[in-house]
């Protein structure tokens, strides 16, 4: 078992973002994390990505409670654009390259330069986008044991998105583990292996796609409609 | 640690660099006036040199606490805390560059003024009296009861008094973000609670001072200040850095 969550809360003010949640992950899969805007999530991952600190519950990497430490081994790509206002697309592959010991510059140079992103481009005027692109070069450059993309594929043209998952599906080697949150469900359908389905911060299942192909045929709109 | 530095340092450049552009244009305006014979010119920009030194050294300080807050409350705070870092190396990184910020932009002041001064006294009265006034200002400083050491503990007592404001002002705002962020009135509340904590630092060192061991101590004539002072705001700014460390460490999220 890679992660394990057990019983893990969290609380907006009365709100419970996240409630009871116990879920695992094991190595070397891809999981897509569905569920309607404000199901958690997005709080799910900050928590895994130990930006966020549970109310409750607790959260094992490796069959240790996580830490800072791990951090080393979790890539973690936010919705949001995140990068200092500061920086220049050439900066941003230093403060990676400086920080994460998994970092690969050259492979950060060539996937920027694939996604039509210049080093000199000022991050800050970046169109959503281009900033979207620049995010998941960074994320995807990092050789991470785990890596939590919330929804990487918001914002990005459709020739784009293709590039994207190729480049998802490059890293993806049987060792590291991906949880991609997405309401793109036709995008994902073909390579995600396992659907982890979020209703009112519970988890409402989680489903191996290829099982249930085999077992009902229904696809993962017909099952998301139907748990949801 | 100094990655981290180095990146806190960067959040910051901005305004160091308009400082050091209006202190290169009072320089400027100050040799005009030495150059154009203009001692109204001269004065004023000295004053301003001297003035801007002191408003600096607070600035800067200020915009530690209010980067610190930013750095807390906008998404750009995952570049820091999704770090494989402990929080206390965070924090650390954080206090140290503050206080590196203000040294760099308060030591610039201040090498402006003294050169400035030097520059004018030996442009209008040669290396003599530029010497002479040396003498006669390290003369009156013995006769004060004043030594070099004196002055370099009392800098150094100075130093530690603004790094207190700094860290009483981290905590102000840890404490706004964790404990506090359910509150309607965080921001208001996290204002309050810097003088509330600053207050209760002067009370108690107000209590130390009572202690007979403490009023009896030989205290520097011209400062009124003992070792014991120095003792009491080192262990208060770790008191803040530890309780710091431990909020965040339990109940921070960004």
């Amino acid at each position: 078992m890679m992660l394990e969550c057990r019983e893990l809360t969290k609380w907006f003010g009365s709100k419970e973002a996240v409630a009871d949640l116990t879920l695992n992950l094991d190595k070397g899969k891809i999981y897509g994390l569905l569920g309607e805007n404000g199901s958690g999530k997005t709080t799910w991952m900050k928590m895994v990505a130990g930006l966020t600190k549970p109310g409750r519950g607790e959260i094992l990497y490796e069959g240790h409670p996580i830490g800072w430490r791990d951090k080393a081994k979790i890539a973690y790509m936010a919705t949001e654009p995140f990068f200092y206002d500061f920086m220049k697309v050439s900066d941003v592959g230093e403060y990676y390259e400086a920080f994460f010991e998994d970092f690969d510059r050259r492979k950060y140079t060539e996937t920027v330069s694939a996604m039509g992103l210049e080093p000199g481009m000022k991050v800050r005027n970046l169109s959503s986008g281009m900033s979207a692109k620049l995010k998941l070069a960074a994320t995807l450059s990092r050789n991470a044991e785990l890596y939590l993309l919330d929804e990487p594929l918001n914002g990005i043209d459709y020739k784009a998105r293709e590039e994207i998952i190729g480049l998802i599906l490059e890293e993806a080697n049987g060792e590291n583990t991906f949880v991609i949150s997405t309401h793109l469900l036709e995008e994902v359908e073909s390579f995600i292996e396992y659907a982890i389905f979020i209703k009112d911060g519970h988890l409402a299942d989680k489903v191996n796609l290829e099982s249930e192909r085999m077992k009902s045929g229904r696809s993962l709109t017909e099952l998301y409609t139907d748990i949801l | 640690m100094g990655k981290l530095i180095k990146y806190e340092l960067r959040k910051q450049r901005t305004s160091r660099m308009v400082i050091f552009i209006a202190l290169a244009v009072a320089l400027v305006c100050f040799w005009a006036g030495i150059a154009f014979n203009s001692g109204g010119l001269a004065g004023i920009s000295i004053a301003a040199m001297m003035l801007g030194a002191v408003f600096v050294l607070f600035y800067t300080g200020i915009e530690g606490i209010l980067v610190f807050n930013r750095d807390l409350r906008t998404k750009q705070s995952y570049m820091l805390w999704m770090l494989p870092r402990s929080i206390w190396e965070i924090l650390g990184a954080k206090f140290i560059s503050a206080i590196l910020q203000m040294l760099i932009v308060f030591g610039v002041s201040c090498a402006a003024v003294a050169v400035s001064t030097a520059g004018a006294v030996l442009t209008i009265g040669g290396l003599s009296e530029f010497l002479e006034m040396i003498r006669t200002m390290s003369k009156s400083f013995v006769q004060g009861g004043l030594d070099w050491g004196d002055l370099i503990s009392m800098a150094f007592l100075m130093f530690l008094v603004w790094t207190l404001v700094i860290m009483t002002g981290f905590l102000a705002v840890i404490l706004a973000r964790t404990v506090l962020i359910k509150s309607r009135f965080v921001g208001l509340l996290a204002v309050l609670l810097f003088f509330v904590i600053d207050f209760a630092v002067a009370r108690v060192y107000d209590l130390m001072c009572m202690i007979p061991f403490v009023e009896a101590a030989n205290r520097v004539e011209a400062l009124g200040w003992s070792v014991w002072d120095v003792i009491y705001y080192v262990i208060v700014c770790l008191a803040l850095f530890g309780v710091s460390g431990v909020l965040a460490e339990k109940k921070l999220s960004v």
